[in-house]
């Protein structure tokens, strides 16, 4: 009796033993792993330029480099702003990533829409979509259009992100 | 002087002491009997040559781990410097990019050959009890080939790797409550950067190449356990009454198996040979076919590299790696909210949970294909589906 009850603590202690290694291991690397969720980004400000001289009625292309807002930090990756003035004085400032699968949507003059190369996805020119497999409209950069006192010029500047709201 | 002579000839002075090594280390190893273990194994007497692709998808994924070794001589995992590394590979290294060719010709014929492999397992219903896990595991090794062809396509951090890590990890984001969770976890971040390539690599270079592994260990030790089942054919009679003798000899076949070798002849395939030589012949000469054309392909072709990853361009046509292309043309067919989500994650999941699990969706005795039309049906449909959606995906991509 007593040596079964022996046995049943070396079992019992070894289970624990080898949890408390597999306990000790995962803390460190499950937090490693999931950083990216709590990351803080750098979220930095930058600008675009004057749009007075934006042709109203056809989107326009500006290139923007932006810091990555996660990670260490690398050489700015250029990105492309579509910058859409109506005639009704409203302006969106659109992102080219397209919203099904993030492909490269660039503006097709022919058509009068913004087209995806990936899978056909297509948008107006507002952005919104309007055929093929995008769920939502094309992602606005998060952005601000100042008056610069000095030279009199709407100025435009973007958000290394993307505005979520839509 | 003629025994001295005999004494000290050559070759005694060599093959005495090597004999006397090798007998005190097969005394401690007992190796003798751990090769002899594996080489003379009885396999079935017929078919030997369809039975050549299970070691051929070994030879090709061993092929991958040689040329992979040799990539990381030169290869960075760095977004600034992947391309560099690699540029300088196709400009100034021509047998590093040779070896870089048969890493990805290694890839496409291994891609080809396992799923080949998987077809004539399926055919011959070598899958059925007690082989369930031998299919499951192989099924396993099937999609961790598919993993490890997706995130090596995404190093090269061309734009051809750059616009497939973006479509790939946005996948993730569809999965209902923790999708954006999953997509910025392999990211490292809200876009594709630095964090995701180094993530990427961890996975290709270490993380499923150690599953692959084990699970490769796991499906030989399984082979080694219930035996090679061949085909039907192997279990033929020449009696008046086939089917009967057919379904005995299989009956007999089935667990549980005596252990003894003697025992294990009778209850094994109507006619045997040894491994060694007949089947490792054919296994070899399938090997020696397969590992010529990719030397070859490496030498012409060598390895594709596009410009440089280039987040802002407006004219690059992303287009996914032939064996994606189903999946892919499966995007296009699943449009909006929530429909992409239940494309991918409900039928695309059904599909690879219906092939992973179909010992228990097949549980007849019916080893002929022709008498499981319950199974083979659906799994001609699914083949057919899949070189369809290719098809469309071609038309759609190439306009052809």
């Amino acid at each position: 009796m007593r040596d079964v009850s022996r046995r049943q603590f070396l079992i019992r202690m070894t289970g624990l033993g080898a949890g408390a290694i597999g306990v000790m291991l995962s803390i460190p690397a499950l937090g490693f792993l999931l950083s990216p969720l709590f990351a803080q980004k750098r979220i930095a400000w930058l600008t675009v330029g004057a749009i007075d001289q934006v042709p109203v009625g056809t989107p326009t292309v500006r290139y923007v480099d932006m810091p990555n807002e996660q990670g260490w930090p690398v050489p700015s990756e250029r990105r492309v702003v579509y910058i859409v003035r109506k005639s009704d004085g409203t302006t969106r400032v659109l992102s080219n990533i397209c919203s099904h699968m993030q492909c490269d949507v660039h503006w097709e003059p022919r058509l009068g829409q913004f087209l995806c190369p990936c899978h056909g996805g297509l948008y107006d020119i507002d952005g919104v979509n309007i055929g093929g497999p995008p769920p939502a409209p094309l992602p606005q950069w998060v952005h601000r259009i100042t008056l610069d006192p000095v030279t009199g010029q709407h100025v435009l500047e973007v958000q290394n992100q993307l505005d979520e709201r839509v | 002087m003629n025994a001295f002579r005999t004494l000290l000839h050559p070759s005694r002075v060599v093959t005495v002491p090597l004999r006397n090594a090798y007998r005190w280390f097969d005394e401690r190893t007992g190796i003798t009997q751990l090769v002899h273990k594996g080489l003379y194994e009885a396999v079935p007497h017929s078919g030997g040559w369809a039975y050549t692709l299970g070691s051929a998808t070994l030879v090709l994924i061993l092929l991958q781990l040689f040329s992979g070794i040799f990539l990381l001589l030169d290869y960075v995992p760095s977004v600034e410097e992947a391309w560099q590394s690699l540029h300088f590979l196709q400009a100034q290294d021509a047998f590093g990019n040779w070896v870089r060719g048969l890493h990805l010709w290694g890839a496409y014929t291994l891609i080809l050959v396992i799923g080949l492999h998987a077809l004539r397992t399926f055919l011959s219903a070598s899958y059925k009890r007690p082989r369930e896990l031998n299919w499951m595991s192989g099924a396993l090794l099937f999609f961790l080939v598919l993993g490890l062809a997706i995130t090596g396509a995404m190093l090269p951090w061309d734009n051809a790797a750059y616009w497939t890590a973006t479509v790939v990890t946005n996948i993730l984001h569809y999965f209902p409550l923790i999708g954006d969770g999953l997509r910025q976890l392999w990211r490292g971040g809200t876009f594709v950067g630095p964090i995701t390539l180094t993530r990427t690599f961890a996975l290709h270079v270490w993380v499923l190449p150690f599953v692959l592994f084990a699970f490769i260990g796991a499906h030989l030790y399984l082979l080694r356990r219930h035996g090679e089942f061949g085909a039907w054919v192997n279990y033929n009679t020449e009696t008046d009454d086939p089917d009967k003798e057919i379904g005995e000899r299989i009956r007999n076949a089935e667990p549980p198996y005596p252990t003894k070798r003697i025992e294990r002849r009778y209850a094994a395939p109507k006619r045997t040979v040894d491994f060694f030589p007949d089947q490792l012949f054919k296994d070899t000469a399938v090997s020696v076919g397969l590992v010529a054309i990719i030397f070859i392909a490496g030498l012409i072709f060598g390895a594709t590299l596009d410009e440089p990853a280039d987040s802002a361009t407006l004219t690059y046509v992303p287009t996914p790696e032939w064996f994606y292309l189903p999946l892919d043309q499966f995007l296009v067919l699943t449009p909006h909210d929530p429909l992409i989500a239940v494309g991918i994650f409900v039928i695309v999941l059904a599909g690879a949970a219906a092939f992973f699990l179909l010992p228990f969706l097949d549980r007849s005795r019916e080893r002929r294909p022709t008498r499981r039309p319950e199974v083979l049906v659906p799994a001609l449909f699914m083949i057919f589906a899949v070189i369809f959606l290719a098809v469309l995906g071609v038309n759609r991509l190439y306009n052809l």
